[in-house]
């Protein structure tokens, strides 16, 4: 048991608020909310993949620089304080690089690896994952992925595709094996699929915060030679769940909203017994003090995923309670702040009225999400419950 | 950070575990409960050979110089089995006061015997409103002639109380010379003093003290006269994060039980574990465990290492305290009738969570500390 960081993870620490700190300065990017994965910039990422700051946890015959994930944690924690503009590398390197490196060919390794590390043109990822008749179950995914001499042809429709639109590959579930007697599970493969093949057309959804970032994404007859195949056919759900664990364990699910805490801090400073109504200002302390207690909670989930993660173990469980920890925690935060400021809560970005410079109303709105993308709480808890505490299956 | 214990905490871990598994069943707690003493001297005396009332203490009177984690994890098995012993109130409170702010002759002369569990302290600290008044204390010590005090007042939920050879209370001292908030030992036996079981929720051995007139020599102040509650504070820390580990404990001991329990028990024609609704509360159970583990356990290393952690140490208590009650909140909910039954264990459990919370303070008031220590005010 230790819980403070060695003098090097310190130093590497310090290095990564500089480099915040001098973009800030330099107008590279301003505090946000919300759209943490979403806020893109090539050239930051550049300046990133200058550092070996993607793939950092990559093995070196792998393009990476075979650093722990404690230190990668450290690094996401400062640069998503202050919600730098990762997007263009983040979901590659989270959990496209850990699943070629598990299951990817040597052509593809070469081929992916090194590009993402370098944040090129084109090495920009989305997931297909979800479909209409195949969300929390991931399993039932029916389109299909059918055999045809070289190629794969695909045909079917994927739905909730966070960034389709902007995105070279997709990172696709399809169905491979078509014999009914087949268990679900065990009849679907992972391809990459480049998003400018003929036959794909991509629609956006609006979400309910008003904002166009995931889409719908349809195939028709898409034809995608074989090395596109990632691992083995038909274990795809068993690779995908791998991948899971990394998409759930870090800390991007405790501080997409951290700048509204941070706000939230600077307007709590600013009141006083006098200024406020007595009992008011005492509920406002004790929610303060409960939200600073569960983010470093939440902190402290964050950095043992990592830690068991670097222990060569599985995260499954942790990185399940984790994400449902966490992301619950950044709903009663946004929900918080509102009750906080009072009616003027609603008032977006854009006028002189609005309480902060980050959209707190779009936080609140975007609430919802955070419970359901990435596994919803409900599927979480189940695995803590099957995985981690041994429950039997219903 | 690391999150996994060095294998000699492991080993320890384990001596505790084994050692009190085996010693203390939960028939051992019950009996206790209906026992005139409360606790069972003969496992008390197994517990001080074993030197586990001195583990922190120096070698000098007979401690063993561990580390203070190595002492959390044992409340943590403590708390598992929900030992019934004046551990906590005498080799750890009282001792540790006297350690820290007691001079060489009071330590010389009672540390190893408090270590070698041959003599029983207790420590006499909330008013009539249940209140920790050391900053301004309502007990009274009037300083007369003969280089005595006399104590007047009442402390409430002292435990231990009957079987004390000594019972430190934290009086504030009138009467010439320098004044304010003293450390004094009072002779259990003394004249004046009077003990009455006080039947709580628990059923522990838990006391109201009256002095009247109680004669207390001047020689019997620990450390220095109107420093007392200062003395008292640098000791509450460790306290309330032992305290934690008592709780992080039980609470580990109701996510088993439960979790064991509804594996096996069948309705509908299938073990409720299947159920999605049981498996929920099972999973929440997990996680108020996982937190208070880790926010237990970090208050615990940083005490140990000598770093500064008022707000981890609050953030531990606050943040235990809830999750502990409400994980029992949920073991009886889901251990059905046979859950409310004397005969089951969860009760034990049930009434330790609500025990400890109120005890060092509420989550609310652990809350307020670290509001303050956010700058916001
Ligand atoms: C903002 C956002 C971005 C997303 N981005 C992507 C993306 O980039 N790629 C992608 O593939 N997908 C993406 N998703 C989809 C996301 O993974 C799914 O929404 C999620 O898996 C739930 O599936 P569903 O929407 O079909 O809901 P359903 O599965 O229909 O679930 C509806 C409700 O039923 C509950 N439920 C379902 N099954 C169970 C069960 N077994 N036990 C208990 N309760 C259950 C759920 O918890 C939920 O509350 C995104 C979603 C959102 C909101």
């Amino acid at each position: 048991m230790k819980f403070v960081f060695t003098r090097e993870q310190e130093n590497f620490r310090q290095e990564v608020k500089d480099f915040v700190a001098a973009e800030m300065a330099a107008g590279s990017f301003t505090v946000d909310s919300a759209g943490l994965v979403a806020r893109e910039s090539r050239e930051f990422s550049l300046k990133m993949a200058e550092r070996g700051w993607i793939g950092l946890t990559w093995p070196r015959q792998y393009f990476g620089q075979g650093r722990s994930y404690v230190e990668k944690m450290i690094m996401n924690e400062e640069l998503m304080k202050y919600q730098a503009p990762i997007g263009y590398h983040f979901l590659a390197d989270r959990q496209i690089g850990p699943s070629l490196i598990n299951f990817g060919t040597e052509w593809q390794q070469s081929f992916f690896l090194s590009r993402i590390v370098k944040a090129e043109k084109e090495a920009q990822f989305c997931l297909l994952f979800s479909e209409p008749d195949a969300g929390s179950d991931l399993g039932a995914v029916s389109t299909a992925a059918v055999e045809d001499g070289d190629v794969y042809v695909i045909n079917g429709q994927k739905i909730w595709t966070s960034e389709a639109h902007m995105a070279d590959y997709g990172w696709m579930l399809a169905k491979t094996d078509f014999d009914k007697s087949v268990r679900k599970h065990l009849a679907c493969s992972e391809f990459i699929v480049d998003m400018k093949s003929p036959g794909i057309t991509i629609r956006p959804i609006i979400n309910s915060a008003g904002a166009h970032s995931f889409n719908e994404v349809f195939f028709d007859d898409v034809r995608i030679e074989k090395k596109y195949l990632v691992g083995k056919k038909n274990e795809g759900f068993r690779q995908i769940m791998a991948q899971m664990d990394y998409e759930r364990a870090g800390m991007e699910r405790l501080l997409q909203n951290y700048s509204i805490f941070d706000l939230l801090k600077k307007h709590v400073q600013k009141m006083s017994d006098e200024g406020e109504n007595g009992e008011f200002y005492a509920w406002v302390k004790d929610q303060m003090a409960q939200l600073e207690i569960e983010y470093a909670i939440g902190r402290l989930l964050c950095y043992k995923n990592a830690w068991i993660i670097d222990q060569g173990k599985k995260p499954t469980t942790q990185a399940a309670l984790t994400k449902a920890f966490c992301t619950q925690l950044e709903q009663r935060l946004n929900n918080v702040a509102t009750q906080i400021l009072g009616p003027i809560s609603q008032i977006r970005t854009g006028t002189e009225w609005s309480p902060f410079p980050v959209d707190l109303a779009a936080c609140y709105l975007w609430g919802p999400s955070y419970t359901m993308q990435g596994g919803s709480t409900e599927i979480l808890k189940n695995i803590i419950a099957q995985r981690g505490l041994g429950l039997p299956r219903g | 950070m690391e999150f996994g214990f060095t294998s000699e905490q492991e080993m320890l871990r384990k001596s505790f575990a084994e050692f009190l598994n085996k010693e203390c069943p939960a028939d051992l707690v019950r009996e206790m409960i209906e026992d005139e003493i409360g606790f069972s001297p003969s496992l008390w005396k197994k517990m001080a050979e074993l030197e586990w009332l001195g583990l922190t203490y120096d070698d000098r009177y007979g401690g063993m110089e561990s580390s203070f984690l190595d002492l959390f994890i044992l409340f943590e098995q403590i708390g598992k089995v929900l030992l019934p012993s004046p551990l906590f109130t005498s080799a750890v409170m009282s001792g540790l006061l006297i350690n820290d702010a007691g001079d060489d002759n009071l330590k010389d002369s009672l540390l190893p015997r408090i270590i070698q569990g041959k003599k029983i302290l207790t420590l006499a600290l909330l008013d009539e409103q249940g209140r920790l008044d050391a900053d301004e204390a309502t007990i009274e010590a009037v300083q007369s002639q003969g280089n005595q005090f006399l104590v007047n007042g009442t402390r409430l939920l002292v435990p231990y109380a009957h079987v004390a050879d000594e019972i430190i209370v934290c009086a504030g001292v009138k009467g010439h010379g320098t004044g304010g908030s003293t450390l004094l030992r009072i002779d259990g036996k003394s004249e004046g003093l009077q003990t009455t079981f006080l039947n709580t929720l628990t059923g522990e051995k838990t006391f109201a003290v009256r002095f009247d007139d109680v004669r207390v020599p001047a020689g019997n102040v620990i450390g220095d006269v109107g420093r007392g509650h200062l003395h008292l504070r640098g000791i509450l820390p460790k306290a309330t994060v032992l305290k934690c580990g008592e709780m992080l404990g039980g609470l580990e001991r109701v996510v088993e039980m439960s979790v064991d329990y509804v594996k096996e028990r069948h309705q509908f024609g299938r073990p409720l574990g299947s159920l999605q609704a049981v498996q929920h509360h099972c999973a929440d159970m997990a996680t108020y465990l996982e937190s208070t583990r880790l926010i237990a356990y970090q208050a615990a290393y940083l005490l140990s290492e000598g770093l500064p952690c008022e707000t981890e140490v609050a953030m531990a208590k606050a943040w235990a305290s809830e999750a502990y009650r409400k994980t029992t909140w949920i073991g009886q909910q889901i251990q059905g009738g046979i859950g409310f039954t004397e005969e089951w264990d969860m009760h034990l459990f049930y009434k330790h969570a609500k025990a400890s919370e109120l005890a060092f303070g509420s989550s609310w008031f652990h809350r307020a500390h670290v509001f303050k220590n956010m700058g916001l005010s």
